[in-house]
């Protein structure tokens, strides 16, 4: 035995004192955690104007410098027009080799044909090469990585885009690289996240095959850009936008560079690229617009947009005006649907996402929802609400699964699969938004305990499938690694308010968010198997800690929106405090852990993997996801194989083989289950953490596995540029 | 009035120093206990951490009688444990897991606070 892990388990023994002192020894939270009882007064009967250092800036102000990232010329406000008919996409009938998307197919369904790696003999998967994206943190720079991507595979590329946006298109059985597309993005781009999920493939209905962008690959950037190259040679396609690329902060109003992001693959239908955009979670009210919009995929003209506030507006706003700024945005992938015509947009919260008070009725009935738009004219078709009034950041973070549900009489409906990261999956009719299986309004907390903040009565619960979720938390829940640090976690849970789920926010002191806002299922989405009908889903288990903080209170925390020119990078983020500005509140949110230990209060299991029958809505095999060997008290590896269950970002994918691969954990680990017991059958350690979807393809009659061991800063994984490609040992 | 022990070897600084840590521990368990308890919640660590102070203010004494306490309190803690959460193992870890090793080591110092006694009850003095 080496000394290192000797010393290792040294100091694990040692926490069980260490752990018990330490936690006894200061009762005053660190700047991050909720201020507690008797820190934050409530506000007078009429709240006062804000007592901000600083006037808001109109939303009429010009764009700060670096908005317009490229300085892509803006012309005139368009009016709606119809797209340029489309030609069949890869993705509509996916190659049996390929994975062209980044849910593989039109259904996002992350399942493949692939059969070459089984469970009886994954044992012999290795590395085949890992290829470096080149886009990780400089030095010196505040680490904002997660790179989240999964690549797509067609025909003889595998094409990606690193986490700040350059695509590269690499051999798939070499990680050689063909070309590489420099983005040139500024570090002040990046929102939260540095993150680029995937690029789409698109063939063009108007550039013959054989000459230059027949074939493109496209991506929506982190500085607002879409921009279309084409697919041998790298080079932009002229015929797009501005020299290939379209600014997608027209029309926005005022913003700084990094408040608004797109971070997802944008869907094409019907010849409409669709975009939605990632807005800077709990900065202020008024931040920039949530709005869709669709431009050409031959062109990048814009063709309509669908603004909340503005609802019978379909084209641009006139000189001067902006989309209606504060409206809910939606930063998850979204999917489209050619033969009905729609796209379906998971949308999230509306600015300022723990007070409601300000919001309009249009706001309130497509928050937190999936709105099916028409992709010809922008016109919502229907809307499904899985949270009203929401108020806990359960904004949607995954990408709907498309599928063709059989009804007991033997009919047959579109269906589409959302998951929530409340833990709640609604299975919906995509022509109507009616739910297939049951969903219940159910009572909860109401009216709430903000002054002329009330929360709604009812929310809604698919008890047609499985939960993936545990009952409500009870005090003898709490957890730690001995008994003092137990009895921390205790008197936190005592010292909050908690009636369960949808306990509405607090002034006085703090509140249980259960399930916390990592879901359930986040932005990793579902992989389902159409054949068999089988569901995988892996989710999380990680309450919240939040208080809200009156004006004065979030001053002095020195909680600045991201565009006051006082702000400093850290004094208040996306996931973390957040000023709220122009509204009465601040918002402080933490998890709900030990502080000083850095242990999660509540009892593990903190990840989980579910397998679902779809025909029947029962639980195959659930178990705990994620070991305990990367993570430990005070941040120290324990290095114990022990099956804990680890908080994870990142989709599962299927494959004809039987198997499932998932990385997602914190332990920094791919895995491979085998789909019907659910077994552990192999697993490998990456070079980062694994906050990514794998993908899998074959290619010259070898199959592989690709996993982005990006990492992800707000998981406290490695981060690297690393993308690592597995084969069998035992294949030529 | 009972005084500190007075250490003659190593086994006998061990036998203070794991009283004092004792105390140490159960501090915290009765100052935040009793809060827990005043907010509605379990009872357990204040009454639990009464009973380790104490064990542990009697083990600097010199007292077996620390040792039983604190060995009482760890056997409370177990039935409390099962009763709590019943045989799940993450459930138990933070529980019994720590106490239990002090136990140990508390029944290793049983010895040393064996001879103390003995050499401070009028039998011995009148032997001496």
């Amino acid at each position: 035995m080496s000394p290192k892990p000797m010393l290792r388990n040294v100091l694990l023994g040692a926490t069980i004192i260490a752990g018990m002192t330490a936690a006894a020894i200061a009762q005053v939270p660190p700047a991050d955690q909720p201020p507690g009882t008797g820190n934050a007064t409530p506000p007078a009967e009429q709240p006062a104007p804000p007592a901000d250092s600083f006037a808001p800036p109109s939303p009429n102000a010009p764009q700060s410098p670096g908005v317009n990232a490229a300085n892509i010329p803006d012309g005139p406000p368009a009016e709606p027009s119809e797209a340029t008919p489309m030609v069949e996409q890869v993705t509509a009938n996916p190659a049996h080799d390929d994975w062209p998307g980044y849910g593989r197919d039109d259904r996002a369904t992350r399942f493949s044909p692939l059969d070459q790696i089984t469970p009886s003999n994954v044992g012999h998967l290795k590395r085949a090469f890992i290829y470096h994206t080149g886009s990780k943190p400089a030095p010196g720079q505040t680490n904002k990585w997660a790179a989240e991507t999964t690549p797509i595979k067609v025909g003889d590329g595998l094409y990606m885009c690193s986490a700040m946006n350059d695509m590269m298109r690499i051999d798939p059985a070499t990680g050689k690289e063909v070309w590489h597309f420099h983005a040139n993005e500024k570090y002040d781009s990046i929102p939260y996240t540095a993150a680029c999920k995937a690029v789409v493939y698109y063939t063009s209905s108007t550039v013959p095959e054989g000459e230059h962008c027949h074939h493109r690959i496209l991506e929506a950037t982190l500085d607002e850009r879409l921009i279309e190259v084409d697919s041998e040679d790298g080079k932009v396609c002229e015929g797009f936008g501005w020299h290939g690329m379209v600014n997608l902060m027209k029309g926005m109003g005022e913003s700084v560079p990094g408040f608004v992001a797109e971070t997802a693959p944008p869907p094409i239908v019907n010849g409409a690229i669709i975009t939605n955009q990632e807005i800077l979670d709990g900065q202020r009210r008024w931040a920039p617009s949530g709005v869709i919009r669709g431009y050409d995929a031959e062109t990048g003209r814009f063709l309509w947009a669908w603004d909340v506030n503005r609802p019978h507006e379909h084209g641009e706003p006139k000189e001067g005006e902006h989309y209606s700024r504060g409206t809910p945005n939606s930063w998850a992938a979204m999917i489209g649907d050619n033969a009905l015509g729609l796209v379906y947009v998971p949308t999230g919260n509306s600015a300022a996402d723990y007070y409601s008070a300000m919001r309009s009725p249009e706001e309130n009935k497509v928050s937190s929802a999936v709105v099916a738009i028409d992709v010809k004219t922008g016109e919502p078709r229907w809307v499904f609400q899985t949270v009203h009034k929401d108020v806990w950041d359960y904004d949607i973070g995954s990408q709907p699964t498309l599928m063709d549900f059989t009804k007991p009489d033997g009919t047959t409906v579109p269906a589409l699969i959302m998951p929530t990261k409340r833990g709640q999956t609604f299975v919906l009719d995509r022509r109507t938004g009616d739910p297939v299986l049951p969903v219940e309004e159910r009572p909860a907390p109401s009216p709430g305990m903000v002054p002329g903040d009330t929360r709604a009565p009812t929310q809604p619960w698919s008890v047609g499938m499985p939960r993936l979720g545990f009952a409500p938390l009870k005090e003898a829940d709490m957890w730690g690694m001995s008994p003092i640090d137990q009895l921390y976690c205790r008197l936190k849970y005592r010292r909050a308010h908690y009636v369960g789920e949808f306990t509405p926010p607090s002034i006085d002191k703090p509140w249980l968010e259960y399930p916390g806002y990592n879901g359930g299922s986040d932005w990793g989405s579902v992989a389902y198997d159409e054949k068999t009908g089988i569901l995988i889903a892996n989710w999380n288990n990680t309450p919240m800690y939040d208080q809200l903080v009156n004006r004065k209170k979030a001053d002095q925390l020195g909680l600045m929106p991201v565009d006051d020119p006082n702000y400093k990078p850290g004094g208040g983020g996306a996931e973390g405090a957040g000023a709220m500005a122009e509204t009465p509140y601040g918002i402080v949110v933490s998890p709900f852990w030990d502080e000083y230990t850095g242990m999660m209060c509540n009892r593990p299991p903190y990840g989980m993997i579910t397998a679902i029958d779809m025909h029947t809505q029962k639980v195959l095999w659930q178990h705990p996801l994620g070991s305990a060997r990367a993570n430990g008290p005070f941040g120290l590896p324990t290095h114990l194989p022990l099956n804990i269950g680890t908080p994870n970002n990142g989709g599962p994918v299927i494959t004809a083989g039987g198997l499932i691969f998932v990385a997602a954990t914190t332990d920094n680990m791919i895995h491979a289950f085998d789909i019907h017991t659910g077994k552990e059958v192999w697993n490998d350690v990456l070079p980062g953490g694994g906050q990514a979807t794998p993908m899998t393809y074959e290619y010259k009659g070898k199959q592989y596995v690709a996993i982005m061991a990006g990492g992800h800063h707000f998981m406290m994984t490695p981060v690297t540029d690393d993308l690592v490609v597995y084969a069998l040992d035992n294949v030529n | 009035m009972s005084s500190f022990m007075r250490p003659q070897d190593a086994a006998g600084w061990a036998t203070l120093v794991l009283a004092v840590i004792i105390i140490l521990l159960g501090l915290p368990l009765v100052y935040m206990g009793a809060e827990l308890a005043a907010l509605g919640g379990s009872w357990y660590y204040v009454i639990c951490g009464l009973a380790v102070t104490l064990s542990g203010v009697l083990m600097a004494l010199g007292r077996v009688a620390g040792a039983l306490l604190y060995l009482a309190a760890c056997a409370f803690t177990w039935l409390w444990a099962l009763w709590e959460v019943g045989l799940d193992g993450w459930g138990l870890l933070p529980r019994v897991f720590g106490p239990s090793l002090i136990a140990i080591a508390v029944l290793l110092c049983m010895p040393v606070l064996k001879r103390a006694e003995a050499a401070h009850s009028p039998s011995a003095r009148k032997v001496a």
